[in-house]
């Protein structure tokens, strides 16, 4: 009885793991021990990278419904993102205080609704007015752009060598001309707000406790902005100053963040609007990863640049093992008789930690049990009281987070380049397939599965000099055996 | 049934209720008053809108025209989340609980939705033990007790309905709509769910409203009964009234309807 019901709840992974053991056993002998390990481990960094796309797009889709083909695009803005962090944050300092400043002016809403819903507008000019504050708001950040050299921001990391950073510390436009820029998109922030308390719209209700927390985050994010145009210069150097290790982690961490915040922002913005209609979601996503790799080509032309590795990865030499590497920080790490770069051990890890992480948020967390009941059965959860919607922007957050951190923990080893986000997106949608729609440990099976699929078939293609297309093809074809078999995924949730 | 009823306040009104979807008009007109703490049973055949009804009553769906209040204040065009936050909980018809959860999680759930702690999703859901302990003590009341680690999936399907009662009772709504609590049980187990039911009304400050398409069902255990028909409402009142009018009868006996809506206008 005991044995059976093990059985049933496990039956997946006890025949995953059989059949990887068989697997590893003949692959062992064919191959020899070195060429077995070092495969095997590139299967495991790429596995890591797949599921940090994937984990994103899995439980986006189970809670959501959505298939977020923006996704991609996330993973690859993190990677511009901490690339130009860790190279040089001048960009990045630079573009700040206009980001903080609309954010600024977006938080009112709760403050004007309770004026602006009974304005007296008459019902059919509602969303006319609405549609003409929006082209005003745009209006305003257009002119605010004006004249600001973002591209030349943009440029400042692609000549920034590692020798002496500081000698690339770009000056910044002086705050003499500066300042009118922040003020014009905080007022189109503000107008933004206009839009969204919808003027005349009296069904609204008011949130009682709304209105404090909106004053003390206007003030907080002015603050914010205020700082941020003062040290645009000062910050980007204390950066580029800073132990690069250091900076290594606070670009991770600031790719992720940028990440969850433009994910935030495109669910607020883009798809909030479109939960009534799924098939133009898909539409409106796509043409959102197509619009954003083209700005990224626009502001870092279509070349693909080298990240350096943090001197944390980089001494030269190789440690015998990776206890001795946490002492001597080299290039590669000696193990099981195979050479190996410290840094995809590293990937290894983080991918790990990763899983690690959300696996206790799901399991253990108020967010995770409404995250699990939410996929089973949102209209439900909805009635007890939850407020999905917010959970629907924290989860598209989170998953967009997770891919950014995912690429810019890609960014020192593969190139960072406008379609690095398609790459791992197609492999990040086959990983969803296998695993099943909104299962995040089946995530974590189908990236390993993916990984080793891919670094297996290319160790194959290259001994029989087989074309490349091999190792791409096979993750294709494991896709389409667990549909034959299991339609659902290996852990999906049924119809 | 309660003797004194029909003098009790009215928790929950519906005016004037009107849903077009399309060019079809699911709910036609629909006013209703719910007094507190009775049994209400909306029952009719199958297509009378009862469940649009409920849709439009807890939110989940805006109505065309008309207002619905609870407790005096106007919730017509409130978010879900926010009427069940006033006191108002539904059940839906198909499914209602969390197969992929345990038991104790599914109930936990119902209850931590309505506290307060709203803004800290990330901290242990194990350290909020008033939930835990609102979550065993129901558990025990719909009877599910040495189950609470069990998924939710794995329960036999009598208990599932259970457990959906349980994950409402945790949740502490004043007022519950449950629709079609007894669908795909089998006449022996429904007794005994009726049983629950009732010892939830009288044992708590609560009310119930039910929709059923069973009129036998419902007989025994209704304070009031409003018949619907195409949308429409075709007779209310006490079960005793209701069984005795003629129009219902012929209602569920299979007159023309065609018929009978012509007779219902009148």
């Amino acid at each position: 009885m005991r044995v059976k019901a093990i059985w049933q709840y496990g039956k997946v992974y006890i025949i995953l793991l059989i059949g990887l053991i068989i697997l590893s056993v003949i692959g062992w002998r064919a191959m020899g021990q070195q060429s077995f390990v070092r495969t095997a481990l590139s299967g495991l960094t790429l596995g890591a990278l797949y599921f940090m796309v994937a984990a994103g797009l899995t439980i986006i889709f189970g809670l959501m419904d959505v298939l977020n083909f923006a996704h991609g695009a996330m993973f690859m803005i993190g990677a511009y993102a901490g690339w130009q962090f860790y190279t040089n944050p001048t960009f990045l300092f630079g573009l700040a205080p206009l980001v903080l400043a609309l954010v600024a002016g977006i938080v009112v809403t709760p403050l004007i609704q309770p004026l602006a819903m009974r304005w007296a507008v008459p019902a059919r000019w509602q969303r006319t007015l609405r549609a003409v504050v929006i082209v005003v708001a745009v209006i305003l950040i257009i002119v605010a752009l004006l004249g600001l050299d973002v591209r030349g921001l943009a440029k400042t990391a692609m000549v920034a060598t590692m020798v002496d950073p500081l000698a690339e510390a770009t000056p910044q436009e002086p705050l003499a001309v500066f300042w009118k820029r922040p003020l014009l998109f905080f007022l189109a922030g503000l107008l933004i707000a206009l839009a969204q308390a919808r003027p005349g719209d009296r069904t609204q209700v008011i949130r009682s406790g709304a209105a404090p927390r909106a004053i003390v985050a206007l003030v907080g994010f002015v603050l914010l902005t205020v700082a941020a145009t003062l040290t645009r210069e000062s910050g980007a150097i204390s950066v580029l100053k800073m132990n690069a290790d250091a900076r290594f982690f606070l670009s991770l961490a600031a790719g992720a963040l940028i990440g969850a915040g433009i994910g935030a922002a495109i669910e607020i913005s883009l798809v909030r609007p479109l939960y009534v209609r799924p098939t133009f979601l898909i539409l409106a996503t796509m043409g959102l990863s197509f619009v954003l790799r083209e700005l990224t080509q626009l502001l870092w032309d279509p070349l693909p640049y080298a990240m350096s590795r943090p001197p944390l990865f980089s001494q030269p030499g190789k440690a015998a093992s990776i206890l001795e590497w946490f002492s001597k920080h080299t290039l590669t790490v000696e193990i099981m008789g195979v050479t190996f770069p410290s840094y995809r051990l590293f990937i290894i890890a983080l991918g790990l930690a990763m899983f690690i992480l959300l696996m206790l948020v799901m399991n253990y967390s108020r967010l995770g049990m409404t995250i699990r009941a939410g996929v089973q059965d949102r209209d439900m959860v909805e009635a007890l009281g939850i407020n999905v919607r917010r959970v629907f922007t924290l989860v598209f957050a989170l998953g967009a987070g997770l891919a950014a951190l995912g690429g810019i923990g890609a960014a020192p080893f593969a190139p960072v380049e406008p379609v690095m986000g398609d790459r791992f997106q197609m492999q990040g949608f086959i990983t969803v397939v296998i695993g099943g729609m909104g299962s995040y440990s089946g995530a974590a099976i189908g990236a390993l599965l993916l990984g080793l699929a891919r670094a297996f078939g290319d160790f194959l293609a290259l001994k029989f000099s087989l074309t490349p297309a091999v190792s791409e093809a096979s993750t294709v074809i494991i896709m389409a055996l667990v549909l034959l078999l299991r339609p659902a995924g290996l852990f999906g949730k049924k119809e | 049934m309660a003797p004194e009823a029909e003098e009790r306040e009215i928790i929950l009104e519906a005016r004037n209720l009107r849903k077009e979807f399309g060019g079809l008009v699911a709910v036609d007109d629909v006013s209703i008053q719910i007094r507190a703490r009775t049994l209400h049973s909306i029952i009719g055949p199958n297509g009378a809108g009862k469940t649009t009804l409920f849709n439009l009553l807890s939110g989940t769906m805006p109505p065309t025209r008309g207002s619905v209040f609870f407790k005096g204040r106007d919730i017509t065009h409130l978010p879900p989340h926010r009427i069940a936050h006033l006191g108002l909980g539904r059940t839906f018809q198909i499914t209602n609980i969390f197969p992929n959860l345990t038991v104790l999680e599914n109930v936990r759930l119902g209850a931590q939705a309505m506290g307060r702690h709203n803004l800290r999703l990330l901290t242990h859901s194990d350290k909020y033990t008033q939930y835990l302990d609102q979550a065993e003590q129901v558990i025990a009341q719909v009877g599910l007790r040495g189950r609470e680690h069990m998924l939710a999936a794995n329960l036999p399907h009598g208990d599932k309905r259970k457990l959906e009662l349980g994950i409402m009772l945790a949740g502490n709504f004043e007022v519950l709509l449950l629709d079609e609590p007894t669908a795909g049980m089998s006449s022996e187990q429904v007794p005994a769910l009726l049983e629950i039911i009732h010892n939830i009304l009288t044992s708590g400050n609560r009310t119930i409203v039910l929709v059923e398409h069973r009129m036998d069902m419902v007989m025994s255990i209704s304070d009031f009964i409003t018949v619907m028909h195409q949308g429409r409402v075709l007779a209310e009142g006490t079960p005793r009234e209701i069984a005795s009018n003629e129009l219902v009868q012929s209602a569920y006996l299979g007159a023309l309807y065609g018929d009978l809506t012509a007779q219902a206008e009148k």
